[in-house]
């Protein structure tokens, strides 16, 4: 993370030498710190930084895809003409671990229309969702461990 | 003419945010119970609401609004699933949902029923 | 600030109007109707959501950029709110497990 604090202060010099304090010379001065840093990666072996900010990057921008796709799909169905509405508590064994990754996990399981987070198990083994159209619950399951699960790991491992 | 279509968008943008926000609340008066209900509200009215913030930010010119808008959608993306899950555990626990209908219930028998746990813990029963 | 708006963009305002009205008319109906409390907060939940979307709306209305920090500051307020009832709903399991079951059987078994 020392290497975040190093691409804000590139920022902030870069503000500070162009007399520019706001929003846009601070963005263009995080973006061209960055590349300074990216040119420089093999000075920092064992960094996790770029993958961190580009992963989490791509993560939201798929979110948010994911978030519009379903909300059709949610008011398809609220209107009269999607699927039929099959409610269903399902249990979701959990390979994420600390803290960061549930939390992380639920988060976008509520925020993608169709499923909602209900509880963690105290054991912190499983997550109980609730699924709007949970008619194939093994199927449900398969996808947010497949696509959700897979790639929060894949960011923060 | 670029201001007209930068209007154009600024219009469609607002009134899909408010389309979206009416099948919320649609879906919260003809959903049949009160989780279905809160998949239409927390979801699609976040959705409606962060589209008519996107038109503000494209409407009026600086970076400072720019700023503003996405802080408020962030604010927004943050704070919604965490008060869906705390309605939802509450609406489980208070034993008035799901309805009839609900095909599977993985909650129902296990040891981790939020309501069995609740009354466990307060020494009742 | 900004330039004249045209006629599209006003119609497009005051449609977008006419369906938030609509929609905090649904939510309200929705509070008044119930049937549980779970139902009656999560109809609050979303009218504080409408809430802020109808305070964005009302900025481009007025064209004052100033209002957004309004709908900023409400989002704020109706996350705490809903958090603070869910927890009251919960507390109530706890607190009163008699009455709430009297009220469960009762649904189920309307007066014979």
């Amino acid at each position: 993370m020392n290497l975040l604090v190093l691409n804000l202060l590139l920022a902030l010099a870069w503000m500070g030498f162009n007399a520019d304090f706001s929003l846009g010379g601070f963005a263009a001065g995080f973006v061209l710190g960055h590349g300074v840093l990216w040119l420089g990666r093999p000075l920092y072996p064992n960094q996790r930084y770029f993958r961190l900010l580009w992963g989490s990057l791509g993560y939201f921008l798929w979110l948010l895809k994911e978030i519009v796709l379903s909300s059709l799909k949610v008011t398809a169905s609220v209107l009269g003409f999607g699927a039929k509405v099959q409610p269903a508590v399902i249990a979701i064994p959990l390979d994420a671990r600390t803290d960061l990754e549930i939390t992380l996990l639920a988060c976008s399981i509520t925020l993608t229309p169709g499923t909602l987070t209900l509880d963690v198990s105290p054991d912190r083994k499983h997550l109980y969702i609730h699924a709007m159209f949970g008619g194939d619950a093994a199927a449900l399951c398969a996808e947010t461990k497949d696509s959700m699960e897979r790639r929060i790991l894949e960011v923060l491992r | 003419m670029l201001d007209q279509i930068a209007q154009a968008i600024v219009g469609i943008l607002a009134v899909a945010g408010s389309f979206f926000c009416l099948v919320a609340a649609l879906g919260v008066v003809r959903l049949p119970d009160a989780l279905t209900r809160m998949h239409a509200s927390s979801k699609a009215g976040t959705l409606g609401c962060g589209l008519v913030l996107l038109a503000v930010a494209l409407f009026f010119p600086g970076l400072d609004v720019v700023a503003r808008v996405v802080a408020a959608i962030l604010f927004l993306l943050l704070t919604t699933p965490v008060a869906a899950h705390m309605i939802g555990r509450a609406a489980y626990a208070s034993g008035e949902s799901p309805a009839a209908g609900t095909v599977r219930d993985d909650l129902a028998k296990g040891p981790d029923n939020p309501r069995r746990r609740l009354l466990e813990k307060a020494g009742r029963r | 600030m900004s330039p004249a708006i045209t006629p599209f963009l006003s119609w497009c305002l005051t449609i977008a109007m006419v369906l938030l009205f609509a929609a905090f008319a649904l939510t309200i109906v929705r509070v008044l109707r119930g049937p549980t409390t779970a139902d009656r907060i999560i109809a609050i939940d979303l009218f504080g959501v409408l809430a802020v979307a109808f305070i964005a709306l009302y900025t481009l209305y007025v064209q004052q950029v100033v209002f957004l920090d309004a709908a900023i500051a409400l989002a704020l307020v109706a996350f705490f709110g809903t958090v603070a009832y869910a927890r009251f709903l919960e507390r109530r399991v706890v607190d009163r497990p008699e009455e709430r079951e009297a009220a469960q059987k009762e649904k189920e078994e309307p007066h014979a």
